[in-house]
């Protein structure tokens, strides 16, 4: 299916509206949590940090929490139109092609042999498994999107069944996934996360970079090659891109599942049928997304609070069946 | 005919009560009635009839320690991983020896190794909630079956006594009881001029601390309760509660760290049998915002191990644990 390209300006308008939304729910998430602290108190901790309680807070653990969301959710996001677009299939999200089962089967492994008992085990780990994962996906399936796809479906089940084994026999195992299996922005802020959020940073960017090419490749693999395109070196490097935001998102959060499928589908409304467009909201309306999700994480409940995952998730299933009920019975 | 036959009906009537007669006759041949003395017993699961003086008992959950250190006549248990570093060497020996039938949930529970063991009596020492993983009905065909699990954690030193009141076991428990009873009396003696004026917190690591969050535990709860004993009061209670633990115990975010601490004079936490000190523990302890309390300031900060207690003899180890944490006091 596709949609009818819209102006350049409208375009324009249409992402610094995303982006002053962007900034708008930044500031509020740095402003809200569970501990109530002023807003001129708020100000004060970027501008004048004296040190006290309230100013640790936004500090320390608000500022690098809102950072964690941008990084996240522009990688999920991103990850999400590159693999909808590679695969031609309006269901896929970063997870289809196995990157979230080998973070999680390196996990489960990493937490046996005791390689993952710290925050900077836990993420080489899921960077690894992630790579791993995706490699042996492309090693078998670059034949075709679609054998792609069922690739990667095929092994993220294979290595869900073993983690889950292993998970049953090894109870100490079993508590250490059980915690990093549902993703969240809380409580990393003692994680070094910086090398992270910089290679996020550099592959969106190269993805805006391949957008280009990825839309001529969108046309279809004859047309793409009748345009002079690399139709294999244009996969191989969006394969590439998925891997590194959907992998890194994933070692820093944790699995944050429907990112990756709900942006792609409102970028798309925004941006019409331009894939460098897509890219682009969805940079910007991923980290909307889970900022909001993560404001909401910390004040459903009156004492502590919930994982962003269960947040996103429960946005993410009345997109699913929307998303279902529009695209079912018709390509991309 | 009955005339016909009433000569070989007398002669069999006549040798049966014989045979009964001389039955009753010895000492060693009273057993039999006296195993099937019963009493009606008021359990989690209703007002279950059960022997008096069972001969082959099983137990899981927390009716394991409790049972092995009642000296309970056990023929199977279900695994408690948790309790094995604070068992005695004894305790531990038999508890290794001992059949087992069921894994460390209650959903593990192997029915036919139940039956093989040929019990006498069934003691449960699982929440109630979790119950419900259990068939009942299934097991109450194989013996009696008596849930006592337990609710609020202080409330071991009833729930243990009732489930070695269950097994015939009160003489053996009440001797452990009262050892532990004097013990910390003595300790409350030492600790007369210190602990009763401070206002005590402790950070726990018991149930799903999830990442962004931490255990504060007031009165009763695991990581307090035994300490409380010897004088201490850990004060405030609960934002909401929650039923069982989470009557005594939350989970706050660690923002609210300084405002659930802003009071405490000291803070104890807990740490493994071992010293080392559990993930969701270690990350309040790195947090930023530790090294602003007032407790931490003053250096007021002691680890506590062995406060998964929830036996008598167990809990002794918590106390000679406690006493050697908090002598620092002593000489303030």
């Amino acid at each position: 299916m596709t949609r009818p390209r819209r102006g350049p300006g409208a375009l324009v308008v249409g992402l610094l509206v995303a982006l002053a939304v962007l900034a708008g729910v930044a500031v509020l998430s740095i402003g809200v949590g569970a501990h109530a602290v002023a807003p001129a108190d708020v100000v004060r901790a970027l501008l004048d940090f004296d040190g006290s309680s309230d100013h640790l807070v936004v500090r320390d653990i608000r500022v690098p929490r809102a950072v964690l969301a941008l990084g996240a959710g522009a990688a999920l996001a991103v990850a999400g139109v590159l693999v909808q677009v590679l695969s031609r299939n309006p269901l896929a999200e970063p997870g289809v092609l196995g990157v979230t089962a080998g973070a999680g089967f390196a996990i489960t492994v990493g937490s046996a042999v005791g390689l993952a008992s710290s925050s900077l085990g836990e993420l080489l780990v899921a960077v690894l498994g992630a790579v791993a994962a995706t490699l042996l996906v492309y090693s078998v399936g670059r034949g075709s999107p679609l054998r792609l796809v069922l690739t990667g479906v095929a092994l993220s089940s294979v290595l869900a069944g073993v983690s889950l084994g292993m998970r049953l026999l090894m109870p100490n195992v079993f508590d250490v996934y059980r915690f990093w299996a549902v993703g969240s922005l809380a409580g990393r802020e003692q994680s070094p996360n910086g090398l992270p959020l910089a290679v996020i940073a550099v592959a969106v960017v190269c993805a805006l970079l391949l957008s280009r090419h990825l839309d001529v490749v969108a046309l279809g693999e004859s047309t793409a090659h009748g345009l002079g395109a690399n139709v294999a070196r244009v996969r191989l490097a969006a394969l590439a891109l998925i891997t590194v935001l959907a992998g890194a998102a994933t070692a820093i959060a944790g699995p944050i599942l429907f990112v990756g499928l709900m942006v792609p589908h409102l970028a798309r409304r925004l941006a019409g049928a331009s894939v460098p467009w897509m890219v682009a909201f969805a940079a910007v309306l991923g980290p909307v997304l889970l900022l909001v999700s993560d404001i909401g994480a910390r004040v459903l409940l009156p004492t502590g609070e919930v994982p962003v995952a269960v947040v996103t998730a429960f946005l993410g299933g009345p997109v699913l069946i929307w998303a279902v009920r529009r695209y079912g019975a018709a390509p991309l | 005919m009955p005339i016909a036959r009433s000569p070989k009906i007398a002669g069999a009537l006549a040798l049966a009560l014989a045979v009964v007669a001389g039955c009753g006759s010895g000492d060693a041949e009273q057993a039999p009635a006296a195993e099937a003395q019963t009493r009606v017993f008021t359990a989690d699961n209703g007002d279950i009839t059960i022997p008096v003086a069972p001969k082959r008992v099983v137990a899981t959950g927390y009716a394991v320690p409790a049972m092995l250190e009642a000296d309970a006549p056990l023929v199977g248990i279900s695994t408690w991983q948790r309790g094995i570093p604070l068992m005695s060497d004894e305790d531990r020996k038999r508890y290794e020896e001992l059949p087992k039938i069921a894994g460390e949930t209650a959903a593990e529970t192997n029915y036919e190794a139940v039956a093989q063991a040929d019990p006498d009596l069934i003691v449960i020492g699982v929440p109630k909630p979790v119950l419900a993983d259990i068939d009942l009905k299934r097991l109450e065909q194989i013996a009696p079956v008596v849930a006592i699990g337990p609710s609020v954690p202080s409330m071991w030193r009833e729930l243990s006594r009732k489930q070695a009141d269950a097994a015939g076991s009160l003489a053996a428990f009440d001797a452990v009881r009262d050892e532990y009873q004097a013990k910390a009396k003595k300790l409350a003696e030492k600790y007369a001029a210190v602990l009763p004026g401070l206002k005590l917190g402790h950070v726990g690591a018991y149930g799903e601390v999830a990442k962004g969050n931490f255990q504060r535990e007031f009165n009763g709860s695991w990581g307090t309760n035994v300490v409380q004993d010897m004088g201490a009061t850990y004060y405030g209670e609960v934002k909401v509660k929650g039923g069982g633990s989470k009557d005594v115990s939350e989970y706050p975010s660690i923002e609210e760290l300084p405002a659930a601490f802003a009071d405490a004079e000291v803070i104890t936490y807990s740490v493994k049998p071992d010293g080392s000190v559990p993930p969701p523990v270690q990350y309040a302890l790195d947090s930023p915002l530790w090294k602003e309390l007032p407790a931490v300031k003053a250096g007021k900060v002691f680890p506590l191990r062995y406060t998964e207690a929830a036996t008598y003899r167990s809990a002794m180890r918590t106390l000679d644990a406690a006493d050697e944490a908090l002598t620092p006091l002593l000489n303030r």
